[in-house]
C-alpha cells in the first residue's frame, strides 16, 4: 500500500484511478479464487457458477470500495445478499431433509439442531458451571442439519472476532442484512426521532436472558425471543408455551426487521434488542480499528449521526471524538462526512493520522472474513436457485 | 513515528494476517480448544450415557444413566432406554426391563413398530419397581416422557416416580 | 440462585451502589423468601401434601404467583423511573431520592413472590417436608433448605461495586420489564390451564 495512494482528506476526493483500484483490488481476486475454487471444495456444475458469480460479485465490490473510495454502499450490497440469500439456502436444506421448518424433538434428541452463533453468550454461564452446554446440537460435527458442530460455530466467530470485533455485525451476520436491506428501500425516515434510551435494549436483552438462560438451562433466547427463527428454523410447538414462543417470534420479526427498520431507516433489531449486538461490543474494546472524529474538522453537523444505521454517534461522543460501544465498523459516518471528520482508525496512532491507510487495512481483514464466511452463504443461496431454475 | 503508532501499525498487520490464517489455521485452533474443553450437551437432550446393555435375540437394549434435572428446568428425571436396531425389531416389541441391573424387571414396556419410519410412534410402561411411572398411550409429550425414532433406534424415556 | 437471579439482579442493580446498601436490600429479600417458604411449608404439611402433588390446583396456584410476581415487577421498572430524574442527566453519580422503607418494602414483596413461586426443586421440598411428624418440623426442614440455598445468594452482594448511572438503571428497568414478560406468559398459560412444559 503506497503512501501516495492516500489524497488529501479536505473536500470532495476525486476516485481513485481503475488501475490503482484494481491493483489493491488483486489481493482480494487471489482471496476469493482460493476460497472458491481450493482443492476440495464444492463440485458439480451449479456449485461452480455459484461460486464463480460469488467470487466476481465480492470482488467487484470491492474494486468499487477501493475505486469510489467508499465503503457502506458497497458493503450494503454484500450484507443484504447475505441476509436474502442465508434464509433461501438454509430453508430449502431444512425443506429437503426434515420436510417442515419445525424443528421435531428427535432431531433435538438426537444432536442435530443447527447452532448459530446467537446464543453463544447465553452459553457461557451454564457451561462455566457445570461444563455443560444448553443447546441441542452437537459439539462435534454431527452430521444432518447438524452441520460442522457447535465447535466450529464458536472456532469461527471467536476467529472473526479477533480479527473485526464488532465488524462481525456489518460483515459477517447472516441476519442483519434482511433489515439494512428493508431500511435502504424508502428515501426517507417516516419516523425520525427516536429516544436513545433505546439503544439500551440490547444489554437488557442481554441481561434477561443470561440469567434466564441460567436459570432455566435452556438457550432462552432462542426458546422465547429470536425473531430469526420466522427465517431459519423453530422449536415445534407442542404446548400452549410453545404457541406463544412462536408468536412471540413472529411479532419480533415483523415488528423489528421489517416495520421499524422501514419507518426509522435504522437496524431496528440490531440497536435496539440483539443481545449478541451488545455482547460483541465488548470486543470493540479489543479491535485495534475503529471510527474517530476529527476534533479540529468537525461542525458539528451531526450528518453522521443521522447516518448510522444504529445510532452509534451522540452529541456526546463526537464532542469526545468517538463513535459509542456499539459501532459495528459500517462506514457510514465516514462516508457522509462532508469535512472529512469522521475517519478510520487505528489505535495508538493519532486522529486523523493515515486514515485512507487504516481504511484499507480493514478492509482487507473485513473483506477477506466477508469472502470466506458470508460468502459462502451467498454461493449456497444461488446454488440453491439454480438447483431451482435448472 | 510514536512507539504507540509503531505498536499500532504492527498489530493492524497482525491482525490482516490474522485474517488470512483463519481458515487455515486459527478456526481449527479454536474448534479444537473448544471440543477439548470437555463440554457435554445437556443431558435432558443427550439423555445421558449408556451404562448398559440388554441383548434380547437379534435386538438389544441400551440403558441409560438417570437424567436429573438441573436449576429450574421443569422436565422429570428421567431413564432413557434405546432399542436397535430398528430392522431387527419384532412387529410388536413386549419386553421386560430390569433398568438398575438387579436381576429383578423394573418396567413391562409395549410398542408396536410401524412399517413406515415415519409413522407416529405410542408406548405402554407397566412399572414393577415404584420408582417408575407409568405411561398409558403416551407419544412424545416431554423430555422425559416419550418414544421416538432417532436414526436406527426406538428410544424409550420413562419418568421415574420418586428421585 | 438461579431462580431468584432473573428478578433480583436488575432489582439490585436499581439500588444504591454500594456492598452495604445491596447487603441490606438482599437481607430484605431473602428474609421475605424465607417468609414466603414458613408459610408454604405449614399450608403443605396441613393438607398433607395435597396441594403440592396434585397437579390441578397447584397450576391455578403457581399461575397466580407468576402472575403476581410479572405486575409486581413491571410496577418496580415503571416506578423506578424517578430514580434517575434531573440529578442524573449527563452525570455519573445517581441520587437515589426514594426512602429506605420503601426500597425495603419492595424488597421484601419480591423476595415473598420469589420464595411462593413454587420452581421444581421447591416443590420437591415442600412434598419432603409435608411427609413430616408435624409442622414444626415442616418448617425447620424449610428453615435448613432455606439457609443452604441462601449461601449462594452471598456473591449477589457484589453487584454493589458496579456504579450506578442512567444507563445502568435504564438495562436494570428493561430487564425487569422482560423478565416480568416472561413470567407473564407462563402465569397466564398455567392459569388458563394449559400445559406449560414439555
Amino acid at each position: 500500500m503506497a503512501s501516495n495512494a492516500c489524497m488529501p482528506r479536505m473536500g470532495n476526493e476525486a476516485p481513485r484511478s481503475a488501475g490503482r483500484a484494481l491493483l489493491l483490488t488483486l489481493p482480494i481476486l487471489l482471496w476469493s479464487l482460493l476460497m472458491f475454487f481450493h482443492p476440495g471444495g464444492n463440485t458439480g456444475r451449479l456449485w461452480l457458477i455459484a461460486d464463480g458469480i460469488t467470487a466476481v460479485f465480492m470482488t467487484t465490490l470491492f474494486f468499487m470500495m477501493m475505486r469510489t473510495r467508499r465503503t457502506y454502499r458497497w458493503r450494503r450490497w454484500f450484507f443484504v445478499s447475505v441476509g436474502v440469500l442465508f434464509p433461501i439456502g438454509f430453508i430449502h436444506n431444512v425443506m429437503a431433509m426434515r420436510g417442515t421448518m419445525g424443528i421435531p424433538i428427535e432431531e433435538m434428541i438426537a444432536g442435530r439442531t443447527p447452532f448459530c452463533f446467537m446464543p453463544i453468550p447465553l452459553l457461557i454461564l451454564p457451561a462455566a458451571f457445570t461444563r455443560t452446554i444448553v443447546f441441542p446440537g452437537s459439539i462435534l460435527p454431527g452430521g444432518g442439519m447438524s452441520g460442522s458442530g457447535i465447535a466450529s460455530m464458536v472456532g469461527l466467530w471467536l476467529a472473526i472476532t479477533l480479527v473485526i470485533g464488532k465488524g462481525w455485525c456489518s460483515y459477517a451476520c447472516f441476519f442483519g442484512g434482511i433489515e439494512e436491506g428493508v431500511a435502504a428501500v424508502p428515501k426517507r425516515p417516516t419516523i425520525r426521532k427516536i429516544d436513545p434510551r433505546w439503544r439500551l435494549g440490547p444489554w437488557a436483552v442481554l441481561l434477561a436472558m443470561v440469567l434466564l438462560s441460567l436459570g432455566l438451562f435452556e438457550s432462552a433466547y432462542c426458546m422465547w425471543l429470536c425473531p430469526f427463527k420466522a427465517v431459519s428454523e423453530y422449536v415445534a410447538a407442542r404446548n400452549t408455551v410453545g404457541l406463544i414462543q412462536n408468536g412471540i417470534f413472529m411479532l419480533l420479526f415483523a415488528g423489528l426487521v421489517v416495520v421499524l427498520p422501514f419507518l426509522t431507516k435504522k437496524r431496528t433489531q440490531c440497536s435496539f434488542f440483539c443481545p449478541f449486538g451488545a455482547f460483541q461490543s465488548i470486543f470493540n474494546k479489543t479491535s485495534i480499528f475503529e471510527i474517530k472524529i476529527d476534533q479540529t474538522l468537525c461542525k458539528p453537523c451531526v450528518l453522521c449521526q443521522t447516518a448510522c444505521p444504529t445510532m452509534s454517534l451522540s452529541k456526546e461522543s463526537i464532542a469526545r471524538g468517538e463513535t459509542l460501544m456499539s459501532c459495528m465498523k459500517c462506514g457510514a459516518c465516514v462516508d457522509v462526512c462532508p469535512r472529512k471528520a469522521a475517519v478510520w482508525h487505528i489505535k495508538g496512532t493519532e486522529v486523523p493520522g493515515e486514515p485512507e491507510r487504516a481504511r484499507l487495512m480493514f478492509l482487507y481483514a473485513a473483506w477477506a472474513m466477508a469472502v470466506m464466511f458470508g460468502g459462502s452463504i451467498i454461493a449456497g443461496g444461488i446454488a440453491t436457485i439454480l438447483h431451482f431454475i435448472a | 513515528m510514536k512507539l504507540r503508532a509503531k505498536l499500532g501499525y504492527t498489530a493492524a498487520g497482525l491482525t490482516v494476517i490474522a485474517a488470512m490464517l483463519t481458515p487455515f489455521l486459527l478456526m481449527g485452533l479454536f474448534t479444537n480448544g473448544v471440543a477439548a474443553m470437555g463440554l457435554h450437551v445437556d443431558e435432558m437432550y443427550s439423555g445421558g450415557p449408556k451404562v448398559r446393555t440388554i441383548q434380547n435375540g437379534a435386538y438389544s437394549i441400551d440403558i441409560h444413566r438417570p437424567v436429573f434435572p438441573r436449576m429450574l428446568q421443569s422436565e422429570k428425571p428421567f431413564v432413557q432406554m434405546d432399542w436397535k436396531p430398528v430392522s431387527s425389531l419384532p412387529e410388536h416389541v413386549f419386553d421386560l426391563v430390569d433398568v438398575d441391573g438387579d436381576g429383578k424387571p423394573d418396567i413391562r414396556v409395549s410398542f408396536n413398530v410401524p412399517k413406515d419410519p415415519k409413522a407416529p410412534l405410542r408406548v405402554d410402561v407397566e412399572p414393577l419397581n415404584p420408582h417408575y411411572q407409568a405411561m398409558r398411550n403416551a407419544g412424545k409429550e416431554r423430555f422425559s416422557r416419550l418414544i421416538v425414532r432417532v436414526d436406527n433406534s426406538i428410544l424409550v424415556r420413562v419418568p421415574l416416580a420418586n428421585p | 440462585m438461579a431462580a431468584c437471579g432473573p428478578v433480583l439482579v436488575p432489582s439490585l442493580l436499581t439500588e444504591h451502589a454500594g456492598l452495604r446498601p445491596n447487603a441490606r436490600y438482599l437481607s430484605a429479600f431473602l428474609g421475605a423468601r424465607l417468609l414466603g417458604y414458613l408459610l408454604f411449608a405449614a399450608v403443605a404439611w396441613e393438607i398433607g401434601a395435597l396441594a403440592s402433588k396434585l397437579p390441578t390446583p397447584r397450576m391455578p396456584l403457581m399461575g397466580g404467583v407468576d402472575v403476581l410476581l410479572a405486575c409486581m415487577l413491571v410496577w418496580y421498572a415503571y416506578s423506578a423511573r424517578h430514580i434517575c430524574g434531573q440529578a442524573c442527566s449527563g452525570s455519573k453519580l445517581v441520587n437515589i431520592s426514594t426512602s429506605r422503607d420503601r426500597r425495603g418494602g419492595r424488597a421484601a414483596a419480591l423476595g415473598l413472590l420469589t420464595g411462593l413461586s413454587l420452581c421444581p426443586p421447591f416443590v420437591a421440598a415442600g412434598i419432603r417436608a409435608a411427609q413430616l411428624g408435624s409442622v414444626v418440623q415442616a418448617m425447620l426442614f424449610f428453615i435448613f433448605f432455606f439457609v443452604g440455598t441462601s449461601v449462594w445468594f452471598v456473591p449477589f452482594v457484589g453487584l454493589g461495586c458496579i456504579e450506578r448511572n442512567q444507563a445502568v438503571i435504564t438495562v436494570a428497568r428493561m430487564t425487569m420489564a422482560l423478565v416480568a414478560l416472561y413470567y407473564l406468559s407462563l402465569g397466564v398459560a398455567m392459569l388458563m390451564g394449559k400445559k406449560v412444559y414439555g
